[in-house]
Formats: C-alpha cells, structure tokens, sequence
C-alpha cells in the first residue's frame, strides 16, 4: 500500500528531515511511527500525503509513484487518504455534521449521499447525539472523533494520523485508540505518528523508529523503545 | 451538480457579504473606471459625427466690411456665381446684416453689455460658401483669392474651427482616457486586494479543502467568481451611467446654437450599445485579471 524507497527528504537551510528512509507497509497494517521531536515523523506523514515532495528517493502509494503525479492529480491522491492532526483542524463556524458534510460536499458528493453517510459516520464514531454542536462545544476527545469521523466518511484507504492524542488525557486517548483501531480492523491502513509510550506499549503493533531523520528499527509488535 | 452551482453561489455570496464594504468599494471603482472610459469614448465619437456632417459641406465665410458698397458687394457675388458655374462651388449663401444681428444676439444672450455696444448697422454680411471639393488645400486656395479683395475684411475658413473642435475634443477625450485607465489599474488592485481578504478570511477552510482533496479549480472558483461578481456588477451599473452622460453631457452640447459645428455632436444609439458592449467586455478582463493574480499568488494549490 505504502512503499518508500531511498526517500530523502532536505529542508532549508540543510536541515535533513528524512534522509534515506526505506519501508513497506502492507494494506489494512497499523504502523506507529515513533521517535524524538524533530526526527522525521511529520515529514514521513507529509510525504505520504504529497504535501511535501522528496528530494530523492520513490515514493508509492496504492502502486503509484506518487513524485510523478501531475499536481492536478494530487486531489484524488488525497481522497484515498484521511489526515488527522493533533491541532483536530474542524472549522468552528460548522457544527459537527456541516463539518464532517464539508470533506463531502468540497469533492463533488451529492447531497443524498451526504445525508446518507454524515449520520451514519458520526454514529460510528459515536457523536450522533452531538451533530448540531459547534466545535467549541465539545471536549477535546470529541473533538478529536469529528475530525476521525470527516477523514474517514469518505472510506480512504489509508488514515495518516500525526499526533492524534497529542492534546489529549490517557482516558480520552484510549478512547480514540480504540476507534482508530476499529477503523483499521475495516481494512483501512493506518499510520500514526506518536510521543505517547503507553498506546504503543498497549497496542503492540509495528513500530517504525525515527532518529534525526533516519530509520533506526522497524519491528513487528513492537514497543516504544 | 445543482449542489455545486449551489455551494459556488452560497460561498460566492459569502464572502461578498463578509466584505462588504470592499465588495463596495471594488464594484464602485469599476464602475467609475469604466464611466470615464466610456464618457471618453462617447467625447470621441461625438467629435467624429459633428466633423463627419462638417464634410459634406466645408464652409468657409467671407466676412465683409459692413460699409462695403454695393459695387464691391456684387464684384464679389460674381466671383462666386462664376466659381459655381466652374463647378468649385456647390452653393453658397448671403447672410445679411439683420441675420448675422440675430446670431449675435444668441452667442451673446448672456453679456448685455456686449449687445447694448451692437446695431444691426455695425455687423459685417457675410457670405457662407460651400465648396465642391472637400480637400482643405483646394478649399483654403478657393479662400484665399477673396482675402485681398476690396470691402472684404476677413475670410474665415470651417477647417480652422473643425480642427480646433477636434483638436480640443481629443485633448479631453485623452485625459479622460488617461485618467480612466488609472481608475482601471485602481480597480485591478483592489479587487485583486478583496480576494486577497476573502482567501485570507478562509485559510482554515481552504486547508481543509486541501486536505480532503477538493480539486484545484473547486477551491479556486468561488474566489474567481468574486472577482467576476464586481466586474459585472459595475459594467452593469455602467450602463446606466452611460445613458445618464449622454442626455447630461454629450446630448447639451449638440443642442448648443453657439457653434453651428457641434450640432453634429451626438452618440447614436447604436455607438452607445458599442460603448456599452466594451465596458462589459473590460469590466469582465478587470474582474478576471484582479482575481486571477490573487488567487495563482496566494492561492497555491
């Protein structure tokens, strides 16, 4: 589903992001990527999503060489991927059923569609009774689920999570792990970059490692040093 | 794809609204713009009808003394019946001394004082001739041969005052013109500045987009139609302002008994509907320019 390939990545100033990083990452895995600030989880997550170019290397995602995509391709690439970020990005003027009808409508959806899937996706993630609630009416869990739920109504292939609990309490966390994982167990790809030891301890699934821009371990089951 | 006109109108008109009194500001400089542009293209067109019938019948006017007897006065008519006869001449009218009395009285209706210093016994006749040829060479040698001749006092030729008409026409013609193209690039600027707001306004919403992958065009297009939005809507309103310069400004003039010449000083209707075809053609180039700069530089999809 997601392979990278020699993939270097080099911001200004010399500051190397990523620098020869290999992997491959199979369809409906879950994959944590870990390791200190500034070692080049954002950029791995950025790369995928094509919101950053490699400055070397190939990168695949569902058997494309996504550095070839014409730029007026890129959109579909995306509409194959959910993002969710620790910062949640809903639109506060949108309740939670606007929000999440928003990631529909904006790609060409048509309304019976969106009537049809907004509901069911915000029962998934269990907000049905909070869709005419504005973005500041909910906790920071809540939040976090509006935001799973607009990625994930558009049924992507792959869900790039960077941070997601980042802002929130280990109770909450769990909560959202929990719903990440059901969204996995669908078949949907996941990959999460995270601080927090405790999930990745728990959930014991891949692990990639990060260090100053390199691959330091990739391990099956893994933990989070 | 009714959803999609719909979202276009319902975000269109949002950001309208959200910036309303740029969105003011923006369709009230096409609309001035394209006033002075259009006022500067009906100035020319009026100058071209009035010198346009001016052709057909070139004047040019012997004045003569007002003493002049009647010996002189016939040697000159002679003169003019034989170059009508040589067929130099198409026609030519005597203007007695009552009449050029009357044209007076008109041209200096509004300074009494002028008028009380008159009698009809003080005007000079004059003889209003119509040349063959229209060819200003031909007319001004035609002329000339009556300058020397006795109980004449002057010989006054149209094509001085056609060119001055001309000359002073085009002059406020080009500074309407000049000015008019400054209030354009005004316009550019700040309609390219009102999307500029708008895409700031909506960052968050346009880094979702991205995101979910609403394609390039999608995201672009609301703020494109915005700019178009103030293109039309002041070209439209132009329109009006168009009819109000030619029956405020253009229609005055050719109603004047001043200037025989500026009686040809009218816009047709159909030069107006010209008129009014280009300004909605440069209010749409305005519109599409401005906000096709603000959204390729700020916009970067």
């Amino acid at each position: 589903m997601i392979k990278l390939e020699n993939v270097t990545k080099t911001y200004k100033g010399n500051v190397t992001a990523l620098h020869a990083a290999n992997a491959d990452i199979a369809k409906g895995e879950f994959v944590f990527l870990v390791g200190p600030s500034g070692s080049g989880k954002s950029t791995f997550i950025r790369l995928l999503n094509r919101e950053e170019m490699p400055d070397e290397g190939r990168i695949f995602v569902a058997g494309k060489d996504i550095g070839q995509l014409s730029s007026w391709k890129v959109p579909y690439l995306r509409r194959n991927i959910g993002c969710i970020f620790q910062d949640f990005k809903l639109l506060p003027r949108k309740t939670v059923a606007e929000n999440v009808a928003f990631a529909l409508e904006v790609i060409g959806r048509p309304k019976h569609v969106i009537h049809k899937q907004v509901p069911a996706i915000l029962e998934l993630v269990g907000l049905a009774s909070k869709i005419d609630r504005f973005p500041d009416q909910l906790s920071g869990g809540e939040q976090q689920r509006v935001s799973i739920a607009r990625a994930f109504v558009n049924r992507p292939l792959i869900l790039l999570a960077d941070e997601p609990t980042g802002n929130l309490d280990p109770a909450t966390s769990v909560g959202i792990m929990r719903l990440l994982d059901r969204i996995n167990r669908t078949g949907t790809t996941v990959v999460m970059a995270t601080h927090d030891r405790g999930i990745v301890d728990t959930m014991r699934r891949r692990v990639i490692e990060l260090d100053r821009g390199s691959i330091v371990r990739d391990q099956a089951r893994g933990v989070y040093e | 794809m009714s959803l999609k006109l719909g979202y276009l109108l319902r975000e269109t008109f949002s950001n309208l609204w959200r910036n309303v009194s740029l969105t003011i500001a923006a369709v009230i400089t096409v609309l001035v713009s394209l006033s002075m542009f259009g006022a500067a293209l009906m100035v020319g067109d009026g100058v071209d009808n009035a010198t346009e019938r001016w052709e057909g019948g070139i004047e040019f006017v012997v004045w003569l003394n007002p003493d002049i007897d009647a010996a002189q006065d016939s040697a000159i008519e002679e003169t003019l019946l034989e170059l009508q006869n040589r067929n130099q001449i198409d026609r030519f009218d005597y203007v007695d001394q009552e009449a050029t009395y009357q044209e007076f009285l008109e041209l200096f209706a509004d300074s009494p004082e002028t008028l009380e210093a008159v009698e009809p016994a003080n005007m000079p006749p004059s003889y209003r001739v119509v040349p063959t040829d229209p060819d200003a060479e031909v007319i001004s040698e035609l002329a000339s041969q009556f300058r020397e001749r006795a109980g004449v006092r002057d010989v006054v030729l149209a094509t001085e005052v056609i060119k001055e008409v001309q000359r002073t026409a085009d002059r406020i013609s080009q500074t309407t013109l000049i000015f008019s193209v400054v209030l354009v690039i005004a316009a550019v600027l700040l309609i390219l500045n009102t999307i500029i707001m708008a895409i700031s306004a909506r960052r968050r919403e346009i880094e979702v987009m991205k995101l979910v992958g609403a394609t390039n065009w999608f995201i672009r297009l609301p703020f494109m139609f915005e700019g178009l939005i103030f293109g039309l809507i002041g070209a439209g309103l132009s329109i009006p302002a168009m009819i109000f310069i030619r029956s405020y400004l253009i229609e005055p003039i050719s109603d004047t008994d001043a200037l025989a010449l500026l009686q040809g000083f009218e816009v047709s209707n159909n030069e107006l509907m010209n008129i009014i075809y280009v300004n909605l053609g440069l209010g749409i180039i305005v519109a599409v320019v401005g906000s096709a700069v603000a959204v390729s530089r700020h916009l970067d999809v």
